[in-house]
């Protein structure tokens, strides 16, 4: 019975979250070895009389990032805003937008309410790799402060868990097999010998 | 079914879970330092380490290039680990940065007076655990980094093997399920669902 349960479980989950092993395991090797070779600056898009909140000389974190991202859809921007630097010399707000397939910098002044963009689109690998890297550690205080994010949070925190319970459901799947127990344990050996053998070679 | 069909059947299972056992440590750290980097608010003191300054004297370092002396500078001072230059180095120095996940060094040396100046960091536990995620020593948006310590490369290349290993699996799976007699129509749901919510972030859509 339980046997059949993980076994079936192992299979849908396994199913589900195959699109995102294989987004997370074809990024790796842009990340290892890619290199990105940004094209001439982008063209500027200016924007003009825009509804342009105030209080950037004061506000911090999140709630000036979440009043920074109410500028955004005058803009036809969308995305996440990657952090907010205040320029209080020039009343400028400058800060980049990203998603996966587009980011865009975006510089405001606050005083004569104008803006300008700069757009860029992603490739495909940069996009997958730029799936695999967010939310991550860098700036936590702001990170998620867009929907899309937010989501995808959920879905890549999903993805572990799913996959660390199908990894311990296939333990016990293989355990099953009574005839295969010998070659496993050599593999599982060899596998916990190379990856210990490695961890001590770059800690020592 | 024809001979080697049925040994490709064969061995596709296998290789599932025998990838799967050998990289079985592989994908624990990479799950849970994965779940680590996206869930820092968890933890307190996570980049909380331990810095000790020393400037000794050193034997001018031998070798004609930027490397090669910078190597002959760590072996005197007994670092290790993938090394970071400045963009532009100051008229008789070397100054460089060394890090591994257990610890960096910042250090700057003095040709002429042949002497250095090392800051040394050494990092608590669960942060070098969840450095080994990115420790690639190359960075895709800064073209000019490259990997320069053999083991950084060994460390490199058993990500890529995991990688290569999870593709193999992913792939193989799908032709164990279609094979099964039941399960196919739940099964071209839960993967189209699957497949759906991914293309939605792929595709820019969220």
């Amino acid at each position: 019975m339980l046997y059949r349960w993980l076994r079936d479980l192992h299979l849908y989950f396994g199913l589900f979250i195959s699109p995102f092993i294989l987004l997370f395991a074809v990024s790796v090797f842009y990340l290892n070895h890619g290199k990105l070779i940004t094209a001439a600056e982008p063209p500027v898009e200016t924007y003009r009389d825009l509804d342009v909140p105030d209080g950037f000389d004061r506000l911090k974190g999140r709630e000036a990032v979440d009043r920074a991202a109410g500028i955004l859809p005058q803009l036809r921007v969308s995305g996440e805003v990657g952090y907010l630097r205040y320029v209080a010399r020039d009343r400028h707000l400058l800060f980049p937008v990203s998603k996966a397939g587009s980011e865009a910098t975006v510089d405001v002044d606050l005083d004569a309410r104008t803006a300008t963009v700069k757009r860029r689109s992603m490739s495909l690998l940069e996009s997958l790799s730029y799936l695999h890297k967010i939310p991550g550690p860098h700036n936590v205080a702001i990170r998620g402060n867009w929907i899309g994010t937010g989501i995808w949070r959920l879905f890549a925190d999903a993805t572990i868990y799913l996959l660390l319970f199908i990894s311990l459901s296939g333990i016990y799947l293989w355990w099953a097999i009574k005839a295969e127990r010998r070659i496993g344990f050599a593999l599982l050996a060899s596998g916990a010998f190379t990856f210990f053998g490695l961890i001590y070679a770059v800690v020592r | 079914m024809p001979s080697f069909a049925r040994d490709f059947e064969f061995w596709n299972r296998r290789f599932h879970y025998y990838l799967g056992l050998y990289f079985l440590f592989f994908l624990w750290l990479f799950s849970l330092t994965g779940l680590m980097l996206n869930h820092q608010g968890w933890f307190t003191d996570l980049y909380h380490r331990h810095e000790t300054q020393y400037d000794p004297d050193i034997e001018t370092p031998a070798g004609d290039s930027q490397l090669s002396q910078t190597l002959d500078v760590m072996r005197q001072l007994n670092l290790k680990g993938e090394i970071d230059w400045p963009a532009a180095q100051p008229v008789g120095h070397i100054d460089f940065n060394v890090s591994r996940p257990n610890g960096a060094a910042q250090v700057r040396v003095d040709l002429n007076a042949r002497h250095a100046y090392v800051k040394e960091f050494k990092n608590g536990t669960l942060h070098a655990f969840q450095i080994f995620h990115t420790f690639s020593g190359s960075r895709f948006n800064q073209p000019a980094s490259s990997r320069d310590w053999a083991v950084t490369s060994a460390w490199v290349l058993a990500m890529d093997a995991l990688a290569a290993g999870l593709i193999v699996m992913v792939v193989g799976s799908y032709y164990m399920w279609w094979r099964l007699k039941k399960r196919k129509t739940l099964g071209v749901l839960v993967l189209a669902g699957g497949a759906l919510s991914c293309w939605v972030f792929v595709a820019g859509v969220l």
